[in-house]
């Protein structure tokens, strides 16, 4: 076995194809994106080298910052408001039979296998003012005081997009969740029953404890995910209304594509991957300490 | 005392009950109600009902979708795309899995960091150099151009979902095998194959219903129509027909209608491949 778990021309025959794989269509981008955001260049004709102006208008850049803001606050409401619903949704399942247990879960994954361009377009028609299902209902009720055109109204347009975020990534929560608590030993909570404690309290004490490192795992992942929100955005409001609900991914897009900043674009996409790569590093190290 | 506990507890039973039920219909609502403005005359859906199926469902929207949206054009491209990167993505990340947790080499590292870099570096990072360095060897609006980043952006993911699964498996039988002369390409293809099945599994629905469901690389991509891929149908008929809404929902029906039997058939890989990856990190 060692001989062979060592043979050079099956390690380079496994590897190598799926190397040049990554190296092609995501290394080597990331070097020319890296190259290009120091020019001036609009994607198209000649361009000059222009140092690190651009690194230095992203410093000033109002719409730089909005976009790294509403990522925090993307995040934030992930992991306070997304997670502990999940968690308790995932808890009580946990609790029911198989067989209901697995229906349910199967419903609230549903979002989750959705294209994006199905779930833009069709939450872009929920929050639709003359048709929409949501001010439908709210002129039903009386509440015609409610009833917005909520995602272009300035005042509710960055909650309705983290909705419709929210709202398709909650499967995938529910989902971590539940198989992390599937795997606690059930004896591990009878003895801490047998000892008298309350559900609260073998939660606390005993079951979160236990699965800790995957919370830790998934928080990371919420981070990434977050990072990384773009088509949903891209798709329904495109940034706006005047670029409240602006996106990284979003802003660099348009920059490059849309208004012929290619060089911007490309100086905004390589600050996008260093604080992905930092902040991703940052939340995995910073969970594990935890998680310890 | 002694009987409040148990009320109290029956009332939080209850309540979590509900909560259950009450997010199982935010999470289904929205879709139902597609469905049944899909079936909806255009003009109709601006009246007051909320959610009443027409008397005389017009699925006549539906026949429109099929031609004004080139649903089949565009869901043979998606076929084609799919089913290719698919393959590629499922065979390599084979590959690598098994290396990375088989077998002993140096500078391990430097793939395990380009396996890491395709888990974290956002998709998008990758559009605007892309659109440029595929444009050099005329990959841009082909199928092969949009076939090689989605394996590079579900390699990673594979690797370690088939890596977890190997991880499990005693080398006892490679051993074995091997002691009887067999070659190396044979063990696996004999071997380890049949034996990675469940990860091949999940890693092959999980990668299909991704490149499925993928648009902007797609969007950025390809310039032609011939080439597009089915999520475009939804695109088209907002701006050639945008007058049309009961056919746009009906396109968003048929749009999401694959991914869904796929998912509902396969729910348990996908269950299993989705936690492996948070799970075992």
């Amino acid at each position: 076995m060692a001989a062979v778990a060592r043979s050079r021309a099956a390690i380079a025959g496994l590897i190598v194809p799926g190397l040049c794989v990554l190296t092609f269509s995501l290394v080597v981008p990331l070097g020319f994106s890296a190259y290009f955001s120091i020019t001036d260049s609009a994607g198209f004709g000649e361009y000059h080298i222009v140092g690190a102006d651009n690194y230095r208008e992203i410093l000033g850049d109002e719409v730089f910052c909005r976009s790294l803001r509403n990522v925090v606050l993307l995040i934030a409401v992930t992991i306070f408001l997304q997670n502990p619903i999940a968690f308790v949704l995932a808890a009580v399942l946990s609790r029911l039979s198989a067989r209901v247990s697995r229906i349910l879960r199967t419903v609230y994954f549903v979002p989750a296998v959705l294209s994006l361009v199905v779930v833009a377009k069709l939450w872009v028609d929920v929050f639709n003012p003359t048709f929409g299902v949501l001010d439908k209902l709210l002129r039903a009720v009386g509440l015609d005081a409610l009833a917005v055109s909520w995602l272009s109204n300035p005042r509710t347009a960055v909650a309705a997009v983290l909705w419709i975020i929210v709202w398709q990534g909650f499967g995938w929560a529910l989902l971590f969740y539940y198989a992390a608590l599937m795997t606690v030993p059930r004896e591990l909570e009878d003895a801490a029953r047998v000892d008298g404690a309350s559900w609260p309290q073998i939660y606390r004490h005993v079951i979160i404890p236990y699965i800790a490192p995957v919370i830790a795992a998934v928080i990371v992942n919420d981070v990434i995910s977050s990072m990384k929100q773009m088509e949903l955005i891209y798709l329904t409001t495109a940034g706006g209304p005047g670029q409240l609900t602006q996106f990284l991914g979003v802003y660099l897009y348009q920059k490059a594509f849309v208004t012929g900043e290619y060089g911007y674009g490309n100086a905004l996409s390589v600050v996008f991957v260093v604080v992905s790569l930092v902040l991703s590093l940052v939340v995995l190290r910073g969970m594990r300490a935890l998680a310890r | 005392m002694t009987e409040r506990i148990p009320i109290a507890r029956r009332i939080g039973t209850v309540a979590l009950h509900a909560g259950l039920a009450v997010f199982a219909v935010m999470q289904l609502f929205p879709l139902v109600w597609m469905f049944v403005y899909s079936l909806h005359r255009s003009g109709d859906l601006f009246g007051g009902d909320l959610l009443s199926i027409p008397d005389d469902p017009q699925w006549d929207n539906y026949a429109r979708v099929w031609v004004h949206g080139e649903i089949v054009r565009y869901g043979l491209n998606s076929l084609i795309v799919v089913t290719a990167s698919t393959v590629a993505s499922t065979v390599l990340s084979f590959c690598m899995g098994y290396a990375i947790t088989r077998m002993r080499w140096r500078r391990k590292r430097i793939v395990l960091g380009a396996i890491v870099l395709g888990m974290v570096v956002p998709v998008h990072a990758t559009l605007l150099p892309n659109f440029l360095w595929f444009g050099q060897f005329g990959l841009i609006d082909t199928r092969l151009g949009l076939i090689l980043p989605y394996v590079a952006f579900t390699l990673s993911f594979n690797t370690l979902v088939y890596a977890a699964h190997f991880r499990s498996l005693p080398v006892a039988l490679e051993e074995a095998a091997l002691l009887d002369g067999a070659s190396w390409p044979r063990i696996l293809w004999t071997v380890i194959a049949p034996l990675a099945r469940p990860a091949t599994v999940t890693v092959a629905v999980m990668t299909f219903l991704t490149c499925w469901n993928e648009f902007i690389m797609a969007n950025t991509y390809l310039a032609s129509d011939e080439l597009r891929t089915l999520p475009f149908s939804i695109i088209r008929l907002q701006g050639e027909y945008s007058g049309d809404y009961a056919a746009q929902f009906a396109c968003m029906v048929i749009v999401a209608v694959p991914a869904v039997i796929l998912y509902l058939w396969f729910s348990k890989h996908i269950m299993a491949g989705a936690t492996a990856g948070a799970v075992k990190e």
